[in-house]
Parts: C-alpha cells; sequence; structure tokens
C-alpha cells in the first residue's frame, strides 16, 4: 500500500483506517459493533468472508458507510439532529414536548405523559400560556435518545434564538421547554417565542424565501419575524366581457391561483414543496370577547382544513358534475 | 429557459416580459414580482381545433397561462420534479405530468396508434397513457413531475431500453417503442413475475424513469 493512503480504488476492500475513525470522541471502545464508518483496524489476512450479523444485505463492509442501511445504537444516535430527512434524533435530557403520537422509538429512561397531569399542571401557564389546546401535547421526561417521525414527511429543526417564529399548528412536531407556544392571532397557528430548538414537519422539503413575496395558502409552513400576512385577491382576468361570463357563469374555469398570501418586511417565509397540507391540530378556542379574531367561532375541527385541500381544479364551476365539466370544457 | 431547481420537489420559473410559462392550474406555491395567473381554457397552445382535439384525446389538463415579471415557484401534490430542456427535440409526455412549461414550446397531441399501429394502442392502455399522448417540441425547458425521482436512460440503436409501463414517465427524440410481452403459461395460472409487459424503446433519445411504479 502506498502512502500517504490514497482513497483505495472502489471496491477493494482496502483499508487505512479511515478518517472518521473513532466515530465519536468518547465513545466507549467498541465492545458490540459500531457498523457506521470506522472499522476495525485491518487485522491480517483481511478480509475473510464474515459472516454478518448485523443490518443488511451482507454488502462488502467498506461500503456501508457509503450505502448500505446504516445501524444506530443508542451512542451513534445523532444528538438533536436529524437521523435521515423523515426522522429527527432527540438527545433527551430534562422535558421536551412533543405532539401526541410522534415517537417511534426511544433509548434510555424516558417517561411520556399528558399535559396537566400533576406537576406538569404547571407547565401550562409556563410553556403552553393557554389551557385549550394543551392536550394535544404530551411531555417527554428523563434521559435517552428519542426518534421522532410524523407518516415520513420531512422533518426539519430550526433553531430560535431570542425569536419568534409562527407555524402551523399541525406541523408543529416538537420543541424545547425553552421556547414557549402560543396561539396565533390568526386561527391555526401557533408561534413560538423565546430561544431553543423546535422540530417542525412539511410536506416536501422546506424552502425559505424572503419578503415581498406571495403565497399559495397551502404551501405556506410558517413565518419567521415577518409581520402577518395578508390576504391578496388575484381577479384581474375576472374583468372584460368575457372575464364577466366568466364569473358569472363559472364557465372557463378559474386558475387556483386568485389566492395568495402577501408578506412584507423583513423575516423570512417557510415553504413546503407541495400543496397538501398536514392534518391540522386543534389550537384551542379563544376567548369571546369583542376584538378577538375568531371569538366565538368554534374552534375548527382538523375536517375543516385538514385532510385533502388540493382544490379540486377538475370541477370549476359546475358544481358536482364530476368529470364532465371538464370534459366538455367548462 | 428559465426553471430552476430548488428542491426535488420544487422548481422556480423566472417570468420575463412578453414571454408566457403554461403551468398546471393550482400548481404555483409562491411568487415574488408582478405576475399573473390566468386559466387557460384552450388547455395549452393553439386554436380551437387544438382545444377540441386534447379534449377528446382527454390530454386537456387544466393549464394556466404565468405572464408577468417575476419569479414564481411551481410544485403540485408532493411529486418529484424533473426538468428537462429541449433544444429542438420533442418530447412525448403524458399531460397530467407537465408541471409547467415554456409558452416558446409547440404543444400538440399525438395518437398512440401513429407510433406503431394498433400495438401502439395497445401501449398506450399498459402504460396508462391512453390512447393519446402530449408532444411538446422546440427550445425550452418542460418540468415534468414523477411520483419517486426520475433517471434519464438514454437509448442508442445500440443499446435499446426495457421499461416497466407503469415507471415509464417521458421519453424525448427519435424512439420507436415497442410493447415486449413476456407471457407465459405462468402469468395464466396467475403466478406470473409481475413483469409481463415490458415497453422496449430504441432509437436515438433518452427515456425517463421513475423511482416507483405508481401512476400520477
Amino acid at each position: 500500500m502506498s502512502y500517504p493512503p490514497q482513497p483505495p480504488p472502489y471496491g477493494q476492500p482496502g483499508y487505512p483506517p479511515q478518517q472518521g475513525y473513532p466515530p465519536q470522541q468518547g465513545y466507549p471502545p467498541q465492545q458490540g459493533y459500531p457498523p457506521q464508518q470506522g472499522y476495525p483496524p485491518p487485522q491480517g489476512g483481511y478480509p475473510p468472508p464474515q459472516p454478518q450479523q448485523y443490518g443488511g444485505p451482507q454488502a462488502p463492509l467498506p461500503q456501508t458507510a457509503v450505502g448500505g442501511p446504516v445501524v444506530h445504537d443508542a451512542h451513534t444516535l445523532p444528538a438533536n439532529d436529524n437521523v435521515n430527512p423523515y426522522a429527527f434524533s432527540v438527545d433527551l435530557n430534562g422535558q421536551y414536548f412533543l405532539q401526541k403520537g410522534k415517537m417511534v422509538a426511544y433509548y434510555g429512561n424516558i417517561q411520556f405523559h399528558g399535559i396537566g397531569h400533576g406537576p406538569l399542571d404547571q407547565l401550562v401557564g409556563r410553556s403552553f400560556h393557554s389551557p385549550l389546546h394543551a392536550a394535544d401535547w404530551v411531555v417527554a421526561e428523563g434521559q435517552g435518545r428519542m426518534i421522532l417521525a410524523d407518516r415520513a414527511f420531512d422533518l426539519n429543526s430550526y433553531d430560535l434564538e431570542d425569536g419568534n417564529l409562527t407555524v402551523r399548528s399541525g406541523n408543529l412536531l416538537a420543541f424545547d421547554p425553552s421556547l414557549s407556544l402560543k396561539q396565533s392571532i390568526i386561527p391555526g397557528f401557533l408561534t413560538l417565542i423565546g430561544t431553543g430548538k423546535f422540530v417542525a414537519a412539511s410536506n416536501g422539503p422546506v424552502h425559505f424565501v424572503e419578503p415581498p413575496v406571495r403565497v399559495d395558502p397551502q404551501a405556506l409552513v410558517g413565518w419567521a419575524d415577518c409581520p402577518s400576512p395578508c390576504h391578496h385577491y388575484d381577479h384581474s382576468y375576472m374583468r372584460g366581457v368575457l372575464g364577466g361570463i366568466r364569473q358569472l357563469t363559472g364557465l372557463g374555469g378559474v386558475s387556483g391561483e386568485e389566492h395568495q398570501f402577501e408578506f412584507i418586511g423583513a423575516g423570512q417565509v417557510l415553504l413546503q414543496s407541495s400543496e397538501k397540507l398536514m392534518a391540522e391540530i386543534n389550537t384551542g378556542h379563544v376567548p369571546n370577547e369583542a376584538g378577538i379574531p375568531g371569538a366565538g367561532a368554534p374552534s375548527h375541527t382538523p375536517q375543516q382544513y385538514g385532510g385533502q385541500q388540493l382544490p379540486n381544479v377538475n370541477i370549476p364551476g359546475l358544481g358536482n358534475l364530476g368529470d364532465l365539466g371538464r370534459r366538455f370544457g367548462l | 429557459m428559465p426553471f430552476t431547481k430548488i428542491n426535488g420537489k420544487m422548481v422556480e420559473a423566472q417570468v420575463l416580459p412578453g414571454q408566457k410559462v403554461f403551468s398546471q392550474r393550482g400548481a404555483m406555491l409562491a411568487y415574488s414580482g408582478q405576475v399573473t395567473f390566468t386559466p387557460n381554457m384552450a388547455g395549452g397552445q393553439g386554436g380551437l381545433m387544438s382545444m377540441i382535439g386534447r379534449r377528446v384525446a382527454n390530454e386537456d389538463t387544466p393549464l394556466m397561462t404565468v405572464e408577468g415579471q417575476g419569479r414564481v415557484m411551481f410544485g403540485h401534490g408532493g411529486h418529484n420534479v424533473h426538468v428537462i430542456d429541449l433544444a429542438g427535440d420533442t418530447l412525448y409526455v403524458e399531460a397530467d405530468r407537465l408541471l409547467a412549461f415554456d409558452g416558446t414550446l409547440q404543444q400538440s397531441t399525438m395518437f398512440m396508434g401513429s407510433q406503431g399501429g394498433v400495438m401502439g394502442m395497445v401501449r398506450g392502455q399498459v402504460t396508462g397513457q391512453g390512447l393519446f399522448t402530449t408532444q411538446l417540441s422546440g427550445q425550452g425547458s418542460v418540468a415534468v413531475m414523477a411520483h419517486g425521482g426520475v433517471i434519464e436512460l438514454p437509448i442508442t440503436p445500440q443499446q435499446p431500453v426495457h421499461v416497466d409501463p407503469q415507471a415509464y414517465v417521458a421519453h424525448r427524440g427519435q424512439v420507436q417503442n415497442k410493447l415486449s410481452t413476456a407471457l407465459g403459461w405462468r402469468d395464466m395460472v396467475g403466478r406470473g413475475s409481475g413483469e409481463a409487459f415490458q415497453l422496449e424503446l430504441s432509437g436515438h433519445g433518452a427515456v425517463y424513469v421513475q423511482a416507483s411504479e405508481e401512476k400520477l
């Protein structure tokens, strides 16, 4: 083997111990087996065709780190980072808040309690600020690594530093107790304030855009630092004779894009790359007082907003004639 | 021109004055600048006859015309997006898969039977294309949707490509395609491999294949 060690030609199982070994600092000298990167230095006569009892098909060893399935254990799971685009690993030491049903696995000693039980009652005041939606949240308490996932949606973590971020209620998965969660004035949204980390899901990767921008309502995940969005309606093509006919009869259809949310000012807008919304969770009632948006209205249920919100572009004006309208160009 | 991929499921289009972009209705995610979205009754380009042709052929995916000046982001249904640049050649694609395309491209409807007669029609049924498919030709870009990622397989005269009809997305170039069957007695008794039909593409060009057998 020549020196300095070259990256071995593809498929050749010669190692200089790869960089990245040992895998992590403070890692106990491998008892067990860290099948991830970092292999025991070559011992004589390597490779013998080893029977491999660890994860996955018997890929040749050097490639496990590149291609094959990566096997994690309690130590190699990332701390407060994504395991893959769809799973997030929390290094729990203390408390963490998560939406019901989003934990898929954990190592260690963790208890899950509903909020409002016994000593956790104070949390409502400290972190949730409203007793009304806190029932949808679970407190994870203890030490260990906890994996969160939600129906294979893309997960991302966001760090807030003395900031604020408003997010669609269904998209928020979990957050640090150092953040406080509040109902947004805009129904169906929640605002996180403070310093800390939270995890949010999105249908497709999240893309950040800076205002001024107009956003399809279904593609909006949330926004940071911007003042509240406003509605923008685009009815210019409704003008003129043809537009009038179209407006009166619904003939000709709609573009499906007549209505957007408009953002202005400094900040960031978070978009998901699909218009399929995630089911919304209840954000609770607001007090029935004068001057409060949405007051008195029954808190919207997931059926109202959640589920399949793709605008049904196939049925423009003619109600429920099904595909007929489209067939005849109505 | 103008499609930039932002991530696997999202493209951004630069819209300039006087240049149209057609997109599937409801596929806009966000935009900045002054851009208008007008439903396109004709479902694309051409005159009244093209429109009727498309409707008869069921290739009339609801489109909208995007005009103005600004940047528009498109994405739809969480499907993966693939941008294909055309330089004077022709792309054959099912209209449902079109996310957006340049207004400079010529859009027309093709009868499947014109590529291979009766077998072409059978092929259309198997691939889910139906009897007709859409062709786009000229200079410009097309953003095509697929379920799962898209890979491009080159087709050369020496190397025909076999594709699972359900994973077929689109093809371009001078390509002859035929349906090859590998039906045997096993299929008759319900013990087939599930790969009895394959699409064989030969000639010069490329075929786009999605990493899934789920249709849009």
